[in-house]
C-alpha cells in the first residue's frame, strides 16, 4: 500500500503545483457556475420583467374602441396601420392585432427563443382575455345569471411528492449531472498527466524500473486521479451553493419566480451524504481507472485527450434522457448500468426515494467494473509494445 | 554480475536481438557498442525487466530478469539517455520518492542521500525543482534516482546524449568512479570515443548480433589504436 500511497503522492504534488492547472480545475468551477447556474435564468427573468413594464407601440387595424382601450390599459399603445402582419414581419412593430368578423389576431415573431414579440403578444392576449371576460360578465348580469355559472366546480391538482422530492426539483437531476461532469473533468487532468504525459515528458521509464508491481503503480495513478475528480466535484458543488446563496442573498423574489425551475433547496441527511459521497467515489474509481487505461494507450497527451473527449460524451448522454425519469418506469436492471446507475442513485439520495437494493445493486456493480477497469490498465501497462510505442 | 545467454526478441516480425551472449563482471564497465537500431536499447530493456526477452535467459546478480523481475530491479539502476524525472518536484523529492521503493525512509534514506549528493556533487541544487536545473544537474538527478539503492548493476544507454561537454565530462568520470566501487556497468553507445575512456570489454553489435567481443586493449590493437576502424573492420568482414 504504501508504494500505491507513493504514487497518488507524487502525482498530486506534480497537479498541485501547476497554478494554471489549479485554477482551471479547482477554482474555476467555484466562480464559474453559479453564473452558469443562475445567471441566465436571473438575466432572462430581469429582462422580460422589464420589457413588460415597458410601453410598447403595437400595430393595430380594424380593432374596436373598447379593445384599444384595453390594450392602453395594459401599458401599450396602439397604432392604426393598413397591414399589421406586413410591419410585424418587417420588424418595426414587436406585435400587431387585426380584428374581423370577431377574431382577433395576433401577430409576432413567436419562434427563435424568448423574444419581445412574445412578451409583447402575451400582454396584448392578457388584455383581450380581460376584456373577454369583463364583456361576459356584463352579458351574464344583464340576463340575471350569476357569474358562478361559469365555473360550476374547481379543479385542483395536488403534488404528493414528499417534501424533501419537492425541495429538490430539477436540482435532483442537474447535481448528479454536473457531478458526473466534474468528476471526469478532474479526473482526466490526473489520468493523462500521470499516464501519457509520463511518456511524453521521458519519466515513465524510470518509474517502471522500481521495484513495484505494476497493480501497485496503475492503482496508484488512479487514486490520484480518483481523489482529483473529487475535489472537482466538490468545487463544482461549491460554486453551484455559493451561486443559490448569493442569489437568494441578492435577487430573491427573481430567484422566485425563475429559480423555481431548478428547484428550491437541496436538504440530505447524513446517512444520505454517505451515500452519495461512495456513490462520487466509486464512479471516480470506475473513470479513473478507464481514463488510466486510455492515458496509458496513447502515445501522447495530445492523443490522449483525443481519447477522453469522446469518453466524456459518451458519459454525459444518457445522463440526459435521466430528465424523462419521470415520465417512463425506469427499470430495475438500470442498476447496473454504468454512470446512468450512479446518477439514478444519487438523484434518488437527493430526493429519499433510494431503496437498499437500489444502493446495492449500484455500489456493487460500479465496484465491479472498476476493478474490471483496473485490471485493463494493468494489461496495457504490461504490454511493452503499448508502454513503448512513442 | 551479468550474463546473457542465447537472448532473442523478436516484436511481431522483426528480430531486435538474436541469440545474443555476453557476461558483465563485477568491477568491471561493458561498452555495448552499435549504431541505431543494432539492439543496444532492446538488450538493455531486456536487462531492466521492461521487456521479455523472446528466447534465450538474461540474469542479474543470479536471478533470471523473466521469473523474477521485481528482485531483479532491486540489483540494478538504468539510465538513458531520453530519461527525464518529475520536473515540478525538488531533487530531494525526486530522490525520496524512488528512495521508498527500495524502502529507504528516515534515517536510511538520509544515508543515501548524503553518499549520492557527496558522489555526484548535488548539494546545491537538492532542493531546487528539476525544471529549475540545468541538463547536467538533471542529468545528475537521473543517475542519483538509479543509484541511490546501491546497485550492483548499472546499465546505461546513450546516457550521454543531449549532454553539453561539461555534463558528459562529469558523467564519464562518474561511471569509472562508480565502476571503481566494484560495480557492474554495461555502457551502451554509439560512440566509440566515450567506450575507448571507460571500457574494459567491449561488444560490437550488428543488426541484433554480436559480432565481436574482446578486451578493450584488444580491439583497439585490431583497430590499430580506434575502436571506430576496429568496428567498422569487423562489420565489413562479417558481412
Amino acid at each position: 500500500m504504501d508504494s500505491v500511497l507513493r504514487v497518488s503522492w507524487k502525482e498530486l504534488v506534480q497537479v498541485f503545483r501547476d497554478r494554471k492547472l489549479v485554477f482551471s480545475t479547482l477554482i474555476l468551477p467555484v466562480l464559474l457556475m453559479p453564473v452558469l447556474m443562475f445567471g441566465p435564468t436571473l438575466l432572462l427573468e430581469r429582462v422580460v420583467q422589464k420589457t413588460a413594464e415597458k410601453r410598447q407601440e403595437v400595430a393595430v387595424a380594424g380593432v374596436p374602441e373598447e379593445a384599444l382601450k384595453a390594450l392602453e390599459e395594459a401599458h401599450l399603445v396602439p397604432v392604426p396601420v393598413q397591414d399589421p402582419e406586413a410591419l410585424v414581419r418587417e420588424g418595426r412593430y414587436p406585435a400587431g392585432i387585426a380584428y374581423q368578423d370577431g377574431v382577433y389576431r395576433v401577430y409576432a415573431r413567436l419562434s427563435g427563443g424568448i423574444t419581445e414579440g412574445q412578451v409583447v403578444a402575451g400582454k396584448v392576449q392578457n388584455a383581450l382575455q380581460s376584456l373577454k371576460e369583463r364583456k361576459v360578465a356584463e352579458a351574464l348580469a344583464q340576463r340575471g345569471v350569476p357569474l358562478e355559472v361559469l365555473s360550476p366546480f374547481r379543479v385542483e391538482a395536488v403534488d404528493t411528492a414528499t417534501e424533501r422530492e419537492k425541495a429538490s426539483g430539477l436540482l435532483g437531476f442537474l447535481l448528479p449531472f454536473f457531478l458526473v461532469i466534474f468528476i471526469l473533468s478532474g479526473g482526466q487532468v490526473v489520468a493523462v498527466d500521470a499516464t501519457a504525459g509520463e511518456k511524453e515528458k521521458g519519466t515513465l521509464e524510470a518509474l517502471l524500473t522500481a521495484p513495484v508491481p505494476l497493480f501497485h503503480l496503475a492503482l496508484g495513478k488512479t487514486l490520484a486521479a480518483v481523489a482529483m475528480a473529487l475535489l472537482s466535484g466538490v468545487a463544482g458543488l461549491s460554486g453551484l451553493a455559493l451561486g443559490g446563496a448569493w442569489a437568494r442573498r441578492f435577487a430573491p423574489d427573481l430567484l422566485a419566480q425563475g429559480g423555481a425551475a431548478l428547484g428550491g433547496q437541496v436538504v440530505v441527511d447524513g446517512g444520505s451524504l454517505l451515500g452519495l459521497f461512495l456513490s462520487a467515489f466509486l464512479l471516480a474509481l470506475l473513470m479513473g481507472a478507464v481514463m488510466v487505461a486510455l492515458g496509458l494507450y496513447a502515445r501522447s497527451f495530445k492523443e490522449a485527450q483525443s481519447y477522453l473527449a469522446p469518453l466524456q460524451l459518451l458519459a454525459i448522454l444518457p445522463l440526459l434522457f435521466l430528465q424523462f425519469r419521470g415520465l417512463v418506469e425506469v427499470p430495475s436492471w438500470t442498476s447496473l448500468l454504468p454512470i446512468v446507475n450512479v446518477a439514478l442513485l444519487m438523484d434518488a439520495l437527493f430526493k429519499g426515494t433510494a431503496t437498499p437494493s437500489m444502493a446495492l445493486f449500484t455500489w456493487g456493480s460500479t465496484l465491479l467494473y472498476a476493478l474490471l477497469a483496473l485490471l485493463g490498465a494493468v494489461r496495457v501497462f504490461a504490454r511493452e509494445e503499448v508502454v513503448f510505442r512513442n | 554480475m551479468i550474463e546473457v545467454v542465447g537472448l532473442t526478441k523478436v516484436y511481431r516480425t522483426q528480430k531486435a536481438v538474436q541469440d545474443l551472449s555476453f557476461q558483465v563482471n563485477p568491477g568491471e564497465v561493458y561498452a555495448l557498442l552499435g549504431p541505431n537500431g543494432a539492439g543496444k536499447t532492446t538488450t538493455l530493456r531486456v536487462l531492466a525487466t521492461l521487456v521479455r526477452p523472446t528466447a534465450g535467459t538474461a540474469r542479474v546478480g543470479g536471478l533470471d530478469v523473466g521469473r523474477e523481475p521485481i528482485r531483479v530491479r532491486r540489483k540494478l539502476g538504468l539510465v538513458n539517455g531520453g530519461m527525464r524525472v518529475y520536473d515540478r518536484l525538488t531533487g530531494r523529492e525526486v530522490l525520496e520518492f524512488f528512495a521508498g521503493f527500495y524502502g529507504l525512509k528516515g534515517k536510511a534514506f538520509q544515508e543515501a542521500l548524503d553518499w549520492v549528493a557527496g558522489f555526484l556533487s548535488l548539494e546545491e541544487t537538492l532542493d531546487k525543482r528539476v525544471m529549475e536545473m540545468s541538463t547536467g544537474m538533471r542529468q545528475k538527478i537521473v543517475i542519483a534516482r538509479a543509484i541511490l539503492h546501491r546497485p550492483p548493476v548499472l546499465l546505461l544507454d546513450e546516457a550521454t546524449a543531449g549532454l553539453d561537454i561539461f555534463a558528459r565530462r562529469a558523467l564519464l568520470d562518474f561511471v569509472k568512479a562508480y565502476r571503481d566501487l566494484g560495480n557492474a556497468i554495461l555502457y551502451s553507445t554509439h560512440v566509440m570515443s566515450e567506450a575507448e575512456e571507460v571500457a574494459d570489454r567491449v561488444g560490437f553489435l550488428h543488426r541484433g548480433r554480436l559480432v565481436y567481443e574482446a578486451s578493450k586493449e584488444e580491439a583497439l590493437a585490431l583497430g590499430e589504436g580506434s575502436l571506430e576502424r576496429a568496428f567498422v573492420r569487423t562489420i565489413r568482414e562479417a558481412a
